[in-house]
């Protein structure tokens, strides 16, 4: 007999998906789903934490190894999961009396399902259901508003371009299919594992090409970063919040799923592609950023840069002839570094929400509340949010006191391990070009002369801001006389990285 | 018995038409066919691996393929609704609020 219970959290999502779905058919007071859906929500994050360390592969039916739950797909969970809870607090505010939130509702949280799904999967055709079901629940809540042109505008090239990466995927697959006459990964690796020859045939590297394209599409790599920052703009922000911390994961869990466990022997003709790929992205996305205006697409920009860094995991792990240490904390620090951006820039794309909401309420109509003039003298007229704000822009930049220093330094750790000094330097000097642009803002923000009087506070977004703000300090901060949580983290990741690399 | 190489020149061919679509056209509609002759090539390709292989789950693989695909499909043309609502047409070399 099967335990099925560490399948729960992911059980616990799909029920409150339905449950929010009915419940709106029929009540007049739509509110209260919000707080269905964050108690869900909760409930999952909370049975995922307690279940870290799970190892149970489903190898019978109903599942026939399609699903596996692994410290891998536990650490992606509790991401996407905290990521919903961000959204869910923030959606309270921002549509609670929208008459359609129940549809908004359940389309996060089948979104969320669909992210699990891929984080959980151990089958290609598992994987791609995943991501169709996130991807789809995307595209109809990056058009959510749907009397703004640019909501819709950013629904229909997200939708194109998602469109067009899924066939690309589903044809890469089907090469990867047809040589291996299987889509379970494990069976994958050992076929390709026990034949390196395959390396070199013009069949495999039509598979990686596409393959490549179509999760560089999803991840936003440059060169396939065009719809991004036009989606992250346009969509409404709590909706930017998830594609840019959530959806774009997603892409991560998958790849690192087929590249680093499917096709890990074939690695001689994908980690070329993939240093570029990182070099190129990261280098592009930081240049674009320092020239935006508009805050909301220099967050999206920096999303950019930021999947440029975590895909230096791709290199280091395929680099290294003798896979040991800096195989381990390239993929630990790519997992943490995934956290810490999840948790940063999701709250980021909130706080710009609440700070467009303030402008437009007060200041009545401006032409883009998203601008960085509208950020001047923020600070004198809303303490808080500035605030958590800027501390939030300092974790997404690396500065000490947040989390996002720890899961940086790992990462780029790693890289000086593996041997590869030059693409160390070219991580550090972006980094420290991604300062810039968001010291900017806080410079604005502090310095900045106010444009009129003091903003009243939205104490729902407040409270989102300050939840990810405290979990970024208390996950760097060691903690007197116990075991500090970023500690946890850096196992929790660790295991994980063991898990998938194999090493 | 069609040897397999056919199957993989047609699948080819069809996916080159659906990618040369894609960047020519700019009619939405156009774009969201051109996307599933793409994805039809792909379930081609897999369902002819299936055969050759003699093992069902390219079979399979393609049907859930199809049946993702027609849901995605009723979420575009959706999009593409609210597009021709807002301006009255859907040529996508006109939508461009979001530039840098």
């Amino acid at each position: 007999m099967v335990d099925y219970t560490a399948l729960l959290p992911i059980g616990i999502v799909i029920a409150t998906a339905v449950i929010v779905l009915l419940t709106g058919l029929f009540i007049e007071q739509k509110k209260i789903l919000g707080y269905i859906t964050l108690v869900g929500l909760l409930t999952s994050l909370g049975l995922v934490l307690k279940g870290w360390d799970l190892n149970v592969a489903f190898d019978s039916a109903p599942f026939y190894g399609a699903i596996v739950v692994d410290p891998f797909a536990q650490i992606f969970n509790a991401m996407f999961l905290i990521v919903g809870v961000l959204v869910a607090i923030a959606a309270l505010k921002a549509y609670g009396d929208n008459p359609r939130q129940d549809e908004f509702y359940s389309m996060m949280l089948l979104a969320t399902v669909g992210m699990m799904v891929v984080a959980m999967s151990k089958d290609l055709l598992a994987l791609f259901i995943g991501f169709e079901l996130a991807s789809i629940a995307t595209y109809a809540m990056a058009g959510f508003d749907k009397r703004d042109p640019k909501s819709i505008e950013a629904a229909l090239k997200y939708f194109l371009i998602g469109g067009l990466s899924s066939s690309l995927m589903v044809f890469g697959i089907s090469y990867i299919y047809g040589l291996t006459g299987s889509t379970n990964i494990d069976t994958i690796a050992s076929v390709f594992g026990a034949n390196p020859g395959l390396a070199t045939t013009p069949a495999i590297l039509l598979a990686m090409v596409m393959l490549i394209a179509g999760f560089g599409f999803k991840m936003a790599f440059v060169p396939f970063h065009m719809w991004a920052p036009d989606t992250y703009e346009g969509a409404p922000s709590i909706v930017s919040a998830l594609l840019a911390a959530g959806s774009k994961k997603m892409g991560f869990a998958a790849a690192f799923r087929i590249f680093i466990v499917g096709l890990i022997a074939m690695k001689v003709d994908w980690y070329i592609a993939f240093m570029i790929l990182a070099v190129l992205t990261m280098t592009v996305g930081n240049i674009l950023a320092v020239v935006q205006t508009s805050v909301k697409r220099m967050l999206a920009y920096s999303s950019i840069a930021h999947a440029g860094y975590i895909a230096v995991v791709f290199v280091v792990v395929a680099y290294d002839p003798a896979p040991g240490v800096a195989v381990i904390h390239a993929m630990t620090g790519g997992l943490m570094h995934a956290f810490s951006h999840a948790i940063g820039k999701a709250a980021a794309f909130i706080a710009v929400a609440a700070i467009a909401y303030m402008i437009l309420s007060k200041d009545g109509k401006v032409d883009d509340p998203n601008h960085v003039s509208n950020y001047d003298g923020l600070a004198k007229r809303a303490p808080m949010t500035a605030f958590l704000f800027a501390l939030l822009l300092c974790s997404l930049a690396g500065i000490p006191p947040l989390f996002g220093f720890t899961s940086k330094f790992v990462l780029f750790l790693s890289t000086i391990e593996a041997g590869l000094v030059g693409l160390a330097i070219i991580c550090v000097l972006n980094s420290a070009l991604s300062v810039y642009y968001y010291a900017k803002v806080v410079m604005r923000m502090y310095w900045g002369e106010p444009k009129g009087e003091a903003f009243v506070e939205s104490s729902t977004y407040t409270f989102v801001l300050a939840i990810a703000v405290i979990a970024l300090i208390v996950l760097f901060m060691p903690l007197p006389g116990m075991v500090s949580p970023g500690d946890l983290v850096y196992q929790w990741a660790e295991v994980a990285a063991h898990a998938v690399t194999g090493v | 018995m069609i040897p397999l190489q056919y199957y993989l020149l047609l699948a080819g061919i069809l996916f080159a038409i659906g990618a040369y679509g894609i960047m020519t056209l700019s009619n939405g509609i156009r774009l969201l066919m051109c996307v599933e002759l793409m994805l039809n090539a792909a379930n081609l390709n897999l369902v002819a691996f299936s055969t050759h292989i003699n093992d069902v789950s390219g079979q399979v693989f393609a049907l859930f393929s199809i049946a993702l695909a027609a849901a995605e499909a009723a979420v575009g043309f959706a999009i593409i609704l609210m597009v021709y609502r807002l301006r009255t047409e859907i040529d996508i070399e006109n939508v461009k609020l979001l530039r840098w």
